[in-house]
């Protein structure tokens, strides 16, 4: 009898069937736009593994379109008792409580834009690929080219930074010039485990801006380049960290408006060839 | 409270929080804004409610100033209406509207509520009819979405519940049954579903599946008394649901990741059976929980957008240091036991003891305690409360922490009142938690001094005697956590003072519990009844 009350009217209400939902792509269309993802990460973040797994299935899917910077600040970013290195410094931290807020870690700004509650950082790695994919559907509105020169000896990388803007862009823009590294073994948390020889990809390990960037100019006309030079020194680490070979140089353009601090395009490129 | 013999009834309800932040650099607070830049954080909420002629009208202002309630790590602000409701009763018709508090049983498969320290206000923002069938059967049907701080989740939930009462036996042999049925259907809305379909376009095939809007719930439950004995039973199921699953392995392009979305049906089986007859008390329980996360939308984690209430079957303990680890009831996989034993051999003696032992459904350690507890009241003048702790918490699972051991505690305690006077008591506390694992041993004592009816004052000291964790300096060090205040009662109204240090800790309130990070500053708080 029991069973029947229970089973009963579930029965009936279960015979509802859905109409099946279909799991499908959406059509990305080719152009020059980069997205840029900012991720909130730490060596001692058991749940960031996954937010790395999310970030190469994204790098994969879309080759050359998405540019990564991991940012290693102060929550969940003390090394493990395993580590060799730590990836904590000033202008991650800055970054980190510039991105509040944020409910934990991982946690992945999309382009910098905000969503109907006004938050920038989207906490479930698997709904980043969708938002990248969103922006990636929306118009292309400035060309951004690199050039850098690295001197082995002095260790010295010239940078240098041409914007073509496709259209008029209204507003204030800030450039932001971030110096990531690849392929760094070093301990993880993942889940109740720590790997020893984790992969780092994409470690901030300095800003060759201000962490919350440099004024990029304002009311940007349509093909009026505009030209930027910036110098860093990589300094010398014995662990063999500063490895110019594994170095990349991230530069975005975003807006500057109280309201709107989204990206207009990145650009990636190593530090030395 | 005033009352008028047209004007009907009025009665309200005040509550405050307000916290002053003081950086320091002992406790590990980074990127707080409260420690930062804020200093100051506070809630305020003020219920008023009318009752006239069968309609009971209410309606709840309430303020988030800078407050940390929301995430412990970050400041929330916003003020405005957050319940209001009206209700009319007509003969055996009860109609309700608004935001409504209720649940279907102990809450396994539904429970609106509010838990303020937690920021949970869950609370059914729709419409609810009830209809006495007879003296003792009644229905109940409501329909509504779930409050979300000032707004609303976009998903809805529709319900049902009957209850009743059946006296059976005699007068000499009283059995008596209460018995209950109740169904949840949840729809999850297409913006919400469009949020998982984002994420399984991200599985492998091996992962994937065909995700679906409706979850389906049922329980019945009785309580059957017998004497002295009680017995509540309750069976709930859970059709194929979407779920967060944090323990899930998670295949990915080049090896695998812990933690996927799953739709797979869920139970859970409850029972306790409790006796009391003269002297003695006992109450033995045990749940079996598996797959019963249950959210309005299943992007959400943590405590947010929960729909039902899993009970807790640990003791909710009081004391500073026994009531360090406490564990979250598992929606994913528990099977915990539970036994309360309480005998009172005189007026002046009393025991009680308390086990419980909760693991996973697969047999993993999640937590175990042995309390005991020891009272001896020499007449009227002072009271000796004294007892011993023995717990294991699995600090892997309730807190996600990576290759730590099981913390194991031993916690002795005192606590001795001596009245000097009816109005003066002095009230003392000494506990000692032995542990190596986490931040190490502990002592706390505090001192009670109160003033009756106006005034307690109160200092209290935690310090980490053998320390095992670095501070924010990166030292391991003994630190001292000092709490002073004074509380003030006058009345209904009652005004606390408190300058606090806190270590971090878990947070629970009635088996819900969140890590807390530490505090360093003032804390005032007031409430009152009108």
């Amino acid at each position: 009898m029991i069973r029947f009350l229970l089973v009963f009217p579930l029965f009936i209400l279960m015979s509802c069937e859905e109409i099946p939902i279909v799991i499908a792509d959406p059509v990305i269309p080719d152009s020059e736009k980069v997205v840029l993802i900012e991720e909130l990460t730490g060596a001692s973040c058991p749940n960031c593994p996954k937010g790395s797994a999310a970030i190469e299935n994204i790098l994969t899917k879309f080759p050359g379109r998405v540019s990564v910077v991991g940012i290693h600040g102060e929550f969940l970013s003390n090394p493990t008792s395993k580590s060799k290195y730590d990836f904590r410094n000033p202008k991650a931290k800055s970054l980190e409580s510039w991105f509040q807020p944020w409910f934990g870690k991982p946690s992945a700004s999309i382009n910098r834009v905000k969503d109907e509650n006004d938050m920038i950082m989207i906490d479930i790695p698997e709904l980043w690929q969708a938002a990248v994919e969103n922006e990636l559907l929306k118009a292309h509105q400035m060309n951004l080219l690199l050039d850098t020169k690295f001197d082995e000896i002095t260790r010295k990388l010239d940078l240098e930074i041409a914007a073509i803007p496709l259209t008029d862009l209204e507003g204030s823009y800030n450039i932001s010039i971030f110096l990531t590294e690849s392929d760094i073994i070093d301990a993880q948390s993942n889940g109740a485990v720590i790997i020893d020889a984790y992969n780092h990809k994409h470690v901030l390990r300095d800003m060759m801006t201000k962490f919350d960037g440099d004024n990029f100019g304002s009311a940007l006309k349509k093909d009026a380049i505009i030209k930027k030079n910036y110098t860093y020194t990589l300094p010398i680490n014995p662990n063999g960290l500063w490895n110019p070979k594994k170095m990349e140089v991230v530069v975005m353009i975003s807006r500057a408006m109280p309201n709107d601090v989204s990206v207009v395009q990145t650009a990636f490129k190593k530090v030395e060839k | 409270m005033i009352t008028g013999q047209e004007k009907g009834v009025f009665s309200g309800a005040f509550e405050t929080n307000a916290n002053v932040f003081i950086r320091d650099s002992s406790i590990n607070t980074p990127n707080t804004p409260q420690y930062d830049r804020q200093f100051f954080g506070g809630e305020a909420w003020l219920n008023v409610n009318y009752a006239i002629q069968g309609f009971t009208i209410g309606a709840r202002f309430d303020m988030f100033n800078n407050s940390n309630l929301r995430n412990p790590t970050d400041s929330y602000s916003g003020i405005g209406i957050g319940r209001w409701f009206v209700q009319k009763t007509i003969d055996k018709l009860e109609l309700s509207a608004g935001y409504l508090y209720d649940q279907i049983g102990s809450g396994l498969i539904f429970r609106a509520f509010e838990t303020r320290p937690l920021f949970i206000d869950n609370a059914l923002y729709g419409a609810r009819v009830k209809y006495s069938l007879s003296e003792n059967w009644n229905i109940m049907g409501f329909a509504g979405k779930q409050k979300n701080a000032f707004d609303t989740y976009t998903g809805n939930i529709k319900g049902l519940r009957s209850e009743g009462f059946i006296s059976l036996g005699s007068e000499d042999t009283p059995l008596t049954l209460a018995p209950g049925i109740g169904f949840i259907n949840r729809t999850i809305s297409d913006e919400n579903m469009a949020g998982v379909v984002d994420a399984l376009r991200t599985y492998l095939d091996e992962d994937r599946f065909s995700p679906k809007h409706n979850t389906y719930l049922s329980t019945i439950y009785n309580t059957l008394t017998y004497r002295g004995f009680s017995l509540y039973t309750e069976v709930a199921l859970k059709s194929k649901d979407i779920f967060y699953n944090p323990f899930a392995i998670k295949s990915e392009i080049v090896g695998s990741t812990i933690g996927k979305l799953e739709q797979k049906s869920g139970s859970v089986l409850y029972g306790s059976l409790s006796y009391a007859k003269g002297n003695l008390g006992v109450t033995a329980e045990a749940k079996r929980t598996k797959n019963f996360n249950f959210r309005i939308d299943p992007n959400q984690r943590l405590l947010r957008g929960l729909v039902n209430y899993l009970t807790p079957l640990n003791r909710q303990n009081t004391y500073r240091l026994t009531s360090r680890y406490s564990p979250a009831a598992q929606d994913i996989s528990e099977m915990a036991y539970a036994l309360d034993v309480r005998y009172k051999f005189s007026k002046a003696w009393s025991i009680g003891v308390n086990y419980s032992d909760i693991t996973t459904l697969e047999g993993d350690r999640l937590f175990q305690e042995l309390f005991t507890e020891v009272i001896y009241k020499h007449k009227r003048k002072w009271q000796l409360t004294s007892g011993i702790q023995f717990l294991t918490y699995n600090q892997e699972i309730y807190e996600i922490k990576s290759e730590v051991p099981l913390v194991k505690t031993i916690t002795p305690y005192v606590d001795f009142l001596y009245r000097y006077s009816p109005t003066k008591a002095l009230r003392t506390e000494i506990q000692y938690m032995q542990t190596k694992q986490d931040f190490g041993s502990w002592l706390f004592g505090l001192a009670e001094f109160s003033i009756a009816p106006k005034w307690s004052f109160e200092a209290s000291g935690m310090y980490n005697i053998k320390p095992k964790k670095a501070n924010s300096k990166g030292q391991i060090e003994k630190t001292f956590y000092p709490t002073l205040g004074v509380v003030f009662f006058n009345d209904a109204q009652r005004y606390s003072l408190r300058y606090v240090k806190q270590v971090e800790g878990i947070v629970c309130s009635g088996g819900i519990c969140r890590l807390e990070p530490a505090f360093s500053g003032f804390r005032f708080a007031m409430n009152t009844t009108f």
